[in-house]
């Protein structure tokens, strides 16, 4: 009996001593408690949940050195190490993640749109649901402040500079023939299919050191990393046809899409100004193979396209109007992979090689020029901790171009350069709190071609000034050669420059963003030359140089009205330069000074329809008139455009979809062309320069097919 | 004497035949979740993930706890929170269960949630990826009851959007009804849920 109780009472004993009390408070860095966290010793069944004083209490029968871990949504987890009889009335504090979603943003200059990013300005579906865009993601993005419309070219200009300023990337690789030739007053668009990517960047300025060669902004595209299913999409449009289908299979896909377009028939019901002789024709076809490894991603990129095109230009100096004829090739591949290299490190290398040649009929002139670029880029990124990262990275850029040149007097000339540049660059990311952090990197380039060494230091900083919305200033120098229509005829240059000094405010809630920015730009070493245009005869120095300042706006409203949302842009610019031909100091013809965009979409469920506007109104641009003295000394009347569309599904798998380009048929001026010789009356007679057409109406038709009948091509349109 | 003698043997086979940590552990955090305590329940699930990383249902217990709670969550912030929460759950669920039909029930709803939050902005992005989902889940296990009804009532939403018949939906609400009621779950805590759902979905049906 007593033996049993002996027994008995050790047994118990035994089982009390073993439990131990942890406990202990769990607070914010401003003390306050916080409640739902999860406490527990790491790898046993032990802990608790705070309550809402921040406290904690729970027994564990472990003993000696354990790890105690306190962890909670968006607050970087805790973890101590000691003896667990020591763990008692502890005060446990944590920091705020600096990934977490309220977290200052380093986003000075950039638009970005996507899935992924922490402020998006734009939806992947923007870029094919926006009225004025006609699929085209630089029309989608045209709708953004900081762009200057320049309707009869297409391309993108920003905050002042030339279209060339503005550099396009595919997953983090140059693009260097980025549009589609057209004739003169005929809008380009970019060559890339929009459906193929997920991610966009758009930077106004103020860019990483990652980028370079670029004075104004860049252009970050990034393709699909895993598509959803198989299936085949078909398109049937007003201007042509689009057929595009993906496989996938356990670790890779492949999506391969083609189209062809002819303006023919569409011009034949719509006269347009120009007198074709053979209507614009393309036909393209992309590819993007992925593969996923254990801890990386190999994507290869491909794309071609065919463009040919023959027209009477009208001309004020010929009567009879003036020849044009144009043949592009272009072909583009894009090779990448990105993976881990270990916890901390990680890789990203890339290869692109572009080849494009053009062939182009003027009058009696035949020009022929032939463009191979390759692009390489090697970077390493290095995780410190959640607050400190630093990116190391190499790159070589290689043009290689020649053109051949005949008319009636010359025989085919031929001419071109190689341009080489080797670049590196180390950029850090520093994040003090959650309410701080700065950018800071270093850019250095070699140019084989000028034997020329630059440094391009970046910087940017940004502070939050409460929950919704934050501060931020960038700096940033970038360097940039000259374009191939000046070094094909002179090579004896520097690289041009300027500078951006950046004031950004973001107020971002609830779907709801205000952004303002206020920007300078200092210009340096442009390209200036004797004659009317580039050409053999022409002195060229680097003496030229100019300025760019204004203020940006932008507000987007996804929620105060229901199915509705829209968004505003307006930009103030005021820009002079003094380089190319300009005998003085004067506003560009590409840069006017007020731009407005306004985009609407509303849902209508009822008719499972989504109807868009857009709206775009420009300030005069600059024109010369040479009966009066002066240089750009006169503006255009302003430009205004409505373009509407509507997207009605039909069935989960049938779209049908229409748009029309300047409904009110706005008789839009993008400047005057003037009589090289003044007439009878001592007058130079000149001619307005017009758009192809006032108006544009698209209809399309699009089915897709898959597996699980439920996908379509809406993000398409 | 004898009283003792049975404490005493009830003490020792206690010991004995006690229930493993593991059991304890995922009784006492199904109770807090019956008991609407779904953040110490899922604090317990992801304790217990801690200290069986072999196995793949406390993190999917976890991930479901928070997916469950993040429908009618109308706070953006708290919603990206708890499903970026969730998703990380899945992931490691993933890790240790590869091509498990009900990961992918539970990853399919996670999608469903961003798109019963805001459709006009998740839907045409997300709505694909669903499906495939369900394509792929009802490949591995054509017959798992949660899938079917799960695909069903995905099924429901669109053809109730395009105006379309319901009634092949409804039929594979009848099906899964049926293999609700020869359903085995593999362990005591595997995924044993949705019968409930699935009666009162065919309720609407009827109507």
């Amino acid at each position: 009996m007593q033996k049993a109780i002996i027994i008995f009472l050790i047994l118990t004993s035994l089982h009390l001593s073993a439990q131990q009390i942890i406990n202990g408070t769990v607070l914010n860095t401003n003390n306050e408690p916080l409640v739902g966290a999860n406490v527990f010793l790491e790898g046993t069944y032990d802990g608790g949940t705070t309550d809402e004083n921040g406290q904690f209490s729970f027994k564990t029968s472990e003993t000696g050195t354990q790890t105690l871990r306190v962890s909670y949504i968006s607050f970087e987890t805790f973890t101590m190490v000691g003896d667990v009889s020591y763990m008692k009335n502890l005060t446990i504090k944590l920091r705020e993640d600096v990934n977490a979603l309220d977290a200052v943003v380093l986003s000075a200059g950039t638009f970005q749109a996507g899935d992924n990013s922490k402020v998006n300005v734009l939806k992947p579906l923007d870029v094919v649901t926006t009225a004025s865009a006609l699929g085209d993601f630089v029309g989608a993005l045209q709708t953004l402040p900081g762009t200057t419309t320049v309707a009869e070219d297409g391309r993108l200009f920003v905050r002042g500079g030339e279209a060339e300023e503005t550099q396009i990337f595919i997953d983090g690789i140059r693009v260097f023939t980025p549009y589609t030739p057209t004739t003169n007053n005929t809008p380009t668009r970019g060559r890339y299919s929009p459906f193929l990517f997920d991610g966009i960047t758009f930077s106004t300025g103020g860019y990483s050191a990652e980028f370079g060669q670029a004075l104004s902004s860049v252009l970050l595209l990034n393709t699909i990393d895993e598509p959803d299913q198989d299936k085949t999409d078909i398109g049937i449009m007003s201007l042509g046809a689009t057929l595009g289908n993906t496989q996938k299979w356990e670790t890779s896909s492949l999506s391969v899409n083609a189209s062809y377009i002819n303006l023919a028939p569409y011009n034949e019901i719509f006269p347009s100004r120009n007198q074709w002789k053979k209507p614009y024709e393309t036909a393209s076809g992309e590819s993007v193979f992925r593969k996923k490894f254990d801890s990386g991603l190999l994507k290869l990129y491909a794309a071609f396209d065919a463009t040919n095109f023959e027209l009477t230009q009208e001309d004020i100096n010929e009567p009879e109007g003036s020849h044009f004829k144009l043949k592009n090739n272009n072909l583009y591949f894009n090779g990448s992979y990105q993976g881990d290299l270990s916890d901390t490190w990680s890789v990203f290398g890339g290869l692109s090689y572009t080849h494009g040649n053009n062939t182009l009929n003027f009058t009696d002139m035949l020009v022929d020029d032939t463009e191979n670029d390759i692009h390489a880029k090697l970077k390493f990124k290095k995780r410190f901790s959640n607050r400190f990262k630093l990116y190391v990275g190499a790159e070589y850029l290689a043009s290689d171009f020649n053109e051949g040149f005949s008319d009636f007097q010359t025989n085919n000339t031929e001419y071109g350069y190689q341009d080489n540049i080797v670049a590196a660059f180390v950029e850090a990311d520093i994040f003090l709190s959650k309410k701080l952090a700065f950018k800071t990197g270093m850019r250095s380039e070699y140019s084989a071609l000028f034997k020329e060494f630059t440094l391009a230091p970046r910087l940017s900083v940004a502070y939050k000034t409460s929950n919704k919305s934050q501060l931020s200033l960038a700096y940033g120098r970038f360097y940039q050669n000259p374009s191939s229509y000046i070094l094909k005829f002179d090579q004896d240059l520097k690289a041009q420059n300027t500078s951006h000094y950046i004031l950004n405010y973001q107020y971002n809630a609830d779907r709801k963003i205000f952004r303002a920015e206020a920007y300078f730009k200092d210009y340096n070493n442009l390209v200036k030359y004797d004659t009317d245009y580039a050409s053999f005869d022409s002195t060229f120095n680097n003496d030229g140089y100019g300025f760019a300042k204004g203020i940006d706006f932008f507000w987007r409203d996804s929620k105060s009205l229901k199915n509705i949302d829209y968004w505003v842009s307006y930009s103030f610019l005021d820009t002079k330069r003094d380089y190319r031909n300009y005998p003085s100091k004067a506003q560009p013809n590409f840069a006017n000074t007020h731009n407005l965009s306004l985009v609407g979409k509303y849902w209508i469920n009822d008719w499972r329809s989504q109807v868009g506007f857009s709206y775009a109104f420009a300030s005069g641009r600059t024109y010369t008139n040479p009966n009066t003295s002066g240089f750009l000394n006169e503006k255009t009347k302003s430009y205004n455009n409505l373009s509407l569309n509507w997207a009605y599904l039909i069935s989960p798998q049938k779209i049908l979809y229409a748009s029309v380009n300047n409904v009110l048929g706005f008789k839009n001026i993008n400047g005057y062309q003037y009589a090289n010789t003044p007439n009878m009356n001592g007058n130079f007679d000149r001619r307005t320069l017009q758009p192809a057409a006032d108006q544009f109406f698209f209809v399309g038709f699009f089915w897709t097919i898959s597996e699980d009948k439920k996908s379509n091509q809406l993000d398409n349109l | 004497m004898q009283k003792l003698a049975i404490i005493l043997v009830t003490l020792v086979t206690g010991l004995i035949t006690a229930q493993t940590n593991y059991e304890k552990g995922m009784q006492k955090a199904f109770e807090l979740w019956g008991n609407n305590n779904s953040v110490e329940a899922s604090n317990m699930f992801e304790r217990i993930a801690n200290a069986e990383p072999d196995n793949w249902l406390p993190p999917y217990y976890a991930a479901q706890i928070n997916i469950v709670n993040s429908f009618g969550e109308k706070d953006e912030d708290k919603l990206t929170a708890q499903l970026k929460k969730a998703q990380d759950l899945i992931n490691d669920a993933t890790a240790i269960s590869k091509n498990n039909p009900e990961i992918l029930v539970l990853q399919a709803l996670l999608y469903t949630a961003w798109v019963a939050f805001d459709g006009a902005t998740y839907g045409p992005a997300l709505s694909a990826k669903v499906a495939s989902i369900y394509a792929q889940a009802e490949q591995i296990a054509p017959n798992n009851p949660r899938v079917v009804y799960c695909k069903a009532e995905w099924g429901i939403g669109g053809a109730k959007y395009f105006g379309q018949d319901i009634a092949p939906f409804c039929s594979e609400l009848e099906r899964a009804l049926d293999l609700f009621a020869n359903f085995k779950p593999e362990t005591p805590f595997s995924p044993n849920w949705g019968e409930d759902r699935t009666r009162m979905l065919l309720e609407a049906c009827r109507k």
